[in-house]
């Protein structure tokens, strides 16, 4: 189906206001587009030119902020990053993502999952205070140390890998993939020392342990992440550290840097 | 206890229910191996090594789909216990009845 001329695609979308209307219902829009047109453009066409009230949530438009996640053809995609026409199909359904609550048509709810992501602490843990308040130098890492982390630590948060996954649509307080995978993200850190911290959420009733291992969590993600990977090696932790007690202490040693010796300068104005 | 550790002794128990399992088909259907394991004390035990981990790994598969499907954290915390004085209740049952079984009180 690709081709440089411009054709007519019919779009099934959404309508739902959850304050104003009882049931959610189907609207059909025809859009015309060629080969570069992304879902989001299309959609944003029919907000400028046919309706005007349609509800749509997007920030970046290259798949980077991770804000305009939806159910395209009954599968999560982000719609920026997804061409119309590499659909192969005459009538494109465009739907919020499940497992949310609806703001408005194709707008869900995150502030809950944002809420629930606090407990395992998304952020590098560390105990030197007098460093960190004074940095003198930077942090040494391997490339393997590297390597073991970073594929997860290129997660939008776009939060398609909980709307795809079975467990986050039946417990609402399972943490799911995309936290866990941030837990992961910083457990896995040679820089982070926050593992104790974060056992509380993680190991909970409703925490890694609750994944079912089916993976429809890592086939959406947009990002090639991982997060079925994520958990499972995370598991591994838990099973090595809180189980068997086997703790290997992690060493990072610090390269002083001359150019941020002493106190940070912060920019006029900051302090 | 913490989850890892239910979870853990849930898998073990899998595999004591595999190697326990099998020892138990094997004295019933191998007459030539049978019939030694079966006059030694072994078989008693090796159904009471069966029937705790079977009890365990039942029991906490159950829990776990029950925390699944029934929201809540207070709910989770009342099957875990539920599902223990279940357990408890089972496994004194199904003891007695191999004691009477093996060692019958004359
Ligand atoms: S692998 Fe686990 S987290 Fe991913 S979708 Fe399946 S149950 Fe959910
Ligand atoms: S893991 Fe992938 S799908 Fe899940 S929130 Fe991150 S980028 Fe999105
Ligand atoms: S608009 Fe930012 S990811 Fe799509």
């Amino acid at each position: 189906m690709s081709t440089d001329k411009e054709i007519e695609v019919k779009f099934r979308i959404f309508r739902f206001n959850p304050k104003t209307d009882f049931a959610p219902r189907w609207q059909e829009y025809n859009v015309k587009v060629d080969k570069s047109t992304t879902v989001l453009d299309a959609l944003l066409k029919i907000k400028e030119e046919q309706d005007p009230t349609l509800t749509i949530r997007y920030s970046c438009r290259q798949a980077v902020c991770g804000s305009c996640g939806m159910m395209i053809n009954d599968k999560q995609m982000l719609a920026c990053f997804t061409r119309v026409l590499e659909l192969n199909s005459n009538i494109i359904k465009v739907a919020p993502l499940k497992n949310y609550r609806i703001v408005k048509d194709l707008v869900t709810d995150f502030s809950e999952l944002f809420q629930k992501e606090r407990q395992v602490k998304p952020y590098i843990i560390r105990h030197d205070f007098e460093e960190l308040l004074n940095p003198t130098g930077t942090y040494k890492q391997t490339e393997e140390e590297l390597l073991g982390y970073i594929q997860f630590a290129d997660c939008i948060e776009c939060g398609m890998c909980n709307s795809a996954c079975p467990v986050s649509a039946t417990d609402p307080l399972y943490l799911g993939p995309m936290i866990l995978n941030r837990a992961y993200r910083f457990i896995s850190d040679p820089r982070d020392l926050g593992f104790e911290q974060r056992i509380e959420a993680i190991d909970s009733e409703h925490g890694c342990w609750r994944c079912h291992f089916a993976a429809s969590c890592s086939t959406v993600c947009p990002k090639g992440v991982d997060p079925a990977k994520a958990i499972q090696l995370l598991r591994r932790q838990l099973v090595k550290k809180a189980v068997l007690g086997i703790s290997s202490p992690k060493k990072v040693e610090l390269i002083p840097m001359a150019h941020v010796k002493g106190k940070l300068e912060l920019p006029k104005g900051w302090q | 206890m913490k989850e890892s550790k239910r979870m853990f002794i849930h898998y073990i128990s899998g595999l004591i229910i595999l190697i326990t399992g099998f020892i138990h088909l094997i004295a019933n259907n191998l007459p030539s191996i049978g019939t030694i394991v079966h006059e030694s004390i072994f078989y008693p035990v090796n159904l009471i090594i069966l029937l705790s981990a079977l009890l365990y790994h039942m029991l906490n598969g159950v829990r776990v789909i029950l925390i699944e499907v029934i929201p809540g954290k207070c709910a989770a915390k009342a099957i875990t216990w539920i599902m223990f004085l279940v357990g408890i209740a089972l496994y004194i049952y199904g003891l007695q009845v191999f004691l009477n079984l093996f060692w019958p009180v004359e």
